[in-house]
């Protein structure tokens, strides 16, 4: 296995992996295809959509995002690159139908965090447990460890009826360890929030494990605020992030540790 | 069970992640001369593609008549070949974007081809003339005493004209038309690569399974030797001390140990007639497990079927007496000729079938044992292909035990010659026995290449057709008698 944060380029390049994972129809499309229309063209590449069968996906979409340190603490000037630290952030869905285990395990390979999209829908229980099972198995088989993996759940479409209440979804947030956000990913709603949760989560636990922030010469607390400004967004940061229910615990921890 | 699953077969990331794409693979290089061809027609700029590992994937080279006046001169030509090796060479620098000027006072834009914010290769557009070179320079006319300034004036009238921020407005243009190009090549070939790594994946994870029950069954078989090996043992321990109690038994009733109350002799005769049960019981299973396990060895030899017919209906005469049911036999002697095979085991065939057909049939019915000649297609068999060469190889000898019993009901017919398997478990009470017989008789008429099946016997009652090889249809018969389906080494 490779190390999980990938340092590439004399240095000068940091990939991280994000992984939408997530019962068959979710809306992991839809919440990637959303993020793409949310931000600006300046950060973002285009989005890969990789050969569709009726709208669902087959091999996985991937939306790239190039995020510039803005401080230059690098002189070397190497002909051919421009100057200072590239975070490459690639954003990848799985396939959620059933069939397709062998390729969501391909996909799921060298992920530095995943967001677990549920469907709301209380009809989709079942389903969204076997599927997070289904996650937790796969893990084990890549040798990577659900409690060591930087997590979020977003229970989507919560526009649709019956769903499971907020105080429902608020109880059960409170129960576990990560943090949970709500969104309606066909108008965009909680897109941006559960995104900006991952990245937080994924980069609380990589930046403590390999000083990231060092490495792009700007303070830990900056990452956040620098993406949102480059990927065009008028919301602040920490509003985003103050959607989210539970997830303290996680916190908390992190902070101590 | 824990078997290490190996790392997948392809990586992702490797895909999409990292620097290491090449241009090659992207593009089409049909395509993108085409799209450089209609570029040059468009403008009359020529245009040439490199990729980063240096490999010209796109050349549309036209040459300007002045650089082909140029080359008519000895100086000339080799200043020409000078300026377009440094070109080629030369990087697109930190900007992306430089010009190389040429003697003729021509240029050359050298731009950096981008893909997912990395380059991946080089845009050469050129030579055009900048608007300001309106007459041929001194170095253009210095470089040959050949060169004619008058010619090389009108020739230089012929090149092509563009400002510098035409040749940018042009190329940034071809620039997104090449990263659409390089976007839908990139996504063809992850396409291509992921259809083949999941391929793989699944198949890789087929084979962890197969390779898993293999294992488990591998283990089952094994399990399934020790058990028939058990059961040997166990029925041979067994029947040594039964014996001896059937026997002692035996002379207690008989009085040898002295005068016994009558009381004393019915339970001495109870213990005999029990011990006699068991002890058949026991031969049964070692026969069982002999077949099974494939050590049952049987000496062969041409047998006379009627005789065998024969020795059965006189030795189980007394018990159809007993339960009121009429026992007969018939069979032509002269027609029948010889079965290959082993008269003991072939008594204890039609034993097992007479004994049933007595035990299931009540009292003022009959049971009758009956053999004739068949051909194999005379059953039935509807392919008469080659049959002029198969006919001799196929005369059979037809026992058929008939009865006017209980009957058997059709669904059950597949299972009756299971081991243990009785018809329903009430007459099991009813009638005894522990159902091994049929499963014994179906091995051994097997192992004498034989076959057995059941018809009915309408109105009331069960017919078991038993079929065996004549003497010489019989000749590949083994002295063996194995598990039909497949054979193991004794031991
Ligand atoms: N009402 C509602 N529908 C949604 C929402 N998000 C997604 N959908 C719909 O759900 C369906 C499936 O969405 P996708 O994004 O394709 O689902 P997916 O998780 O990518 O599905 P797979 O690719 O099969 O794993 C589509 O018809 C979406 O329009 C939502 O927030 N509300
Ligand atoms: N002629 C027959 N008529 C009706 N049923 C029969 C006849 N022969 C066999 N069967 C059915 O097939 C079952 C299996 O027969 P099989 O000879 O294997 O066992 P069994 O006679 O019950 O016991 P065992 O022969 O071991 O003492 C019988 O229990 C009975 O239900
Ligand atoms: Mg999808
Ligand atoms: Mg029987």
């Amino acid at each position: 296995m490779r190390g999980i944060v990938q340092i590439n380029f004399g240095g000068r390049e940091i990939a991280l992996k994000l992984v939408y994972y997530g019962p068959a129809l979710s809306g992991k499309t839809t919440n990637l295809r959303s993020l793409h229309h949310l931000t600006t063209e300046t950060s973002r590449g285009r989005l890969m959509t990789l050969e569709t069968r009726d709208d669902r996906t087959l091999f996985f979409d991937m939306l790239p995002l190039t995020l510039r340190a803005e401080t230059s603490v690098t002189g070397a000037d190497r002909a051919g690159t421009p100057a200072g630290m590239t975070l490459r952030i690639k954003i990848f869905t799985v396939p959620g139908q059933v069939l397709h285990a062998s390729t969501r395990r391909l996909v799921l390979q060298g992920a530095d965090g995943v967001a677990f999209i549920a469907d709301s829908q209380i009809s989709e229980t079942e389903h969204n447990a076997a599927s997070f099972l289904d996650l937790r198995r796969n893990l084990k088989e890549l040798n990577l460890s659900v409690k060591e993996l930087p997590l979020v759940i977003q229970f989507n479409k919560r526009d649709l009826d019956r769903i499971r209440s907020d105080e429902e979804l608020a109880a059960l947030a409170s129960r576990g360890r990560e943090p949970v956000f709500r969104a309606s990913a066909v108008n965009g709603d909680g897109v941006l929030e559960t995104f900006f949760g991952l990245l937080d989560v994924t980069w609380r636990k990589l930046d403590r494990e390999h000083q990231l922030a060092k490495l792009l010469g700007i303070a830990s607390t900056e990452l956040l605020p620098m993406a949102a400004r480059q990927l065009g967004l008028e919301t602040d940061v920490a509003t985003l992030l103050s959607s989210c229910l539970g997830g303290t615990t996680q916190r908390t921890a992190e902070v101590s540790s | 069970m824990t078997i290490e699953a190996p790392p997948p077969s392809v990586r992702v990331d490797d895909l999409v992640l990292d620097g290491r794409l090449h241009l090659e693979d992207l593009v089409d290089r049909d395509g993108l001369d085409e799209l450089c061809r209609s570029f040059v027609a468009l403008f009359g700029i020529p245009v040439r593609i490199y990729s980063n590992e240096g490999g010209l994937l796109a050349d549309t080279a036209i040459e300007h008549e002045l650089c082909a006046y140029v080359n008519t001169t000895v100086e000339g030509r080799k200043a020409c070949a000078a300026t377009v090796g440094a070109v080629k060479a030369r990087d697109a620098g930190e900007s992306g974007d430089v010009l190389h000027p040429c003697f003729t006072g021509a240029a050359y834009r050298i731009l950096a081809l981008e893909y997912d914010g990395r380059r991946v290769g080089r845009l050469i557009v050129g030579p055009f003339l900048p608007p300001q070179v309106t007459e041929p320079l001194p170095s253009l006319l210095s470089i040959d005493a050949a060169i004619d300034k008058d010619r090389a004036q009108v020739l230089l009238g012929k090149m092509p004209r563009a400002k510098a921020e035409t040749v940018t407005r042009i190329t940034t243009h071809l620039k997104s038309a090449l990263d659409l190009i390089l976007f839908s090549g990139h996504k063809s070939f992850v396409t291509s690569k992921m259809h083949l790594a999941s391929v793989r994946e699944s198949y890789r994870q087929l084979e962890d399974k197969t390779a898993r029950l293999q294992e488990a069954f591998d283990r089952l078989k094994e399990l399934d030797r020790l058990k028939s090996n058990f059961l040997a043992t166990v029925s041979h321990e067994l029947r040594t001390p039964l014996t001896s109690i059937i026997g002692y038994s035996e002379m207690l009733v008989e009085g040898l140990a002295g005068e016994l109350k009558p009381e004393q002799i019915e339970f001495v005769k109870t213990i005999h007639a029990k011990g006699g049960q068991l002890l058949s019981l026991i031969m049964s299973l070692l026969d069982l497990s002999k077949m099974e396990s494939g050590t049952m060895r049987m000496t062969m030899r041409p047998v006379r079927i009627e005789a065998v017919m024969k020795e059965v209906v006189s030795t189980l005469l007394p018990t159809a007496r007993k339960r009121g049911v009429k026992l007969q036999m018939s069979a032509d002697a002269s027609s029948l000729g010889e079965v290959r095979g082993d008269p003991e085991r072939l008594r204890q065939v039609f034993i097992n079938l007479v004994e049933n057909a007595i035990k299931f049939t009540p009292s003022e019915g009959s049971v009758t044992l009956r053999a004739a000649m068949v051909d194999e297609d005379g059953d039935g068999g509807d392919d008469d292909a080659g049959l002029a060469l198969l006919a001799p190889t196929r005369a059979l000898v037809e026992v058929r035990v008939v009865d006017t019993g209980i009957g058997i009901p059709k669904r059950e017919w597949g299972r009756i010659f299971d081991p243990f398997y009785q018809v329903d478990s009430s007459s099991t009470r009813e009638y005894g026995g522990t159902g091994l017989g049929l499963s014994i008789v179906k091995r051994l008429v097997e192992s004498h290449g034989g076959t057995i099946r059941i018809e009915d016997n309408p109105p009331r009652g069960t017919v078991f057709v038993v079929t065996l090889p004549q003497t010489s249809a019989g000749a590949d018969v083994t002295s063996d008698a194995r598990a039909p389906a497949e054979s193991r080494p004794d031991g």
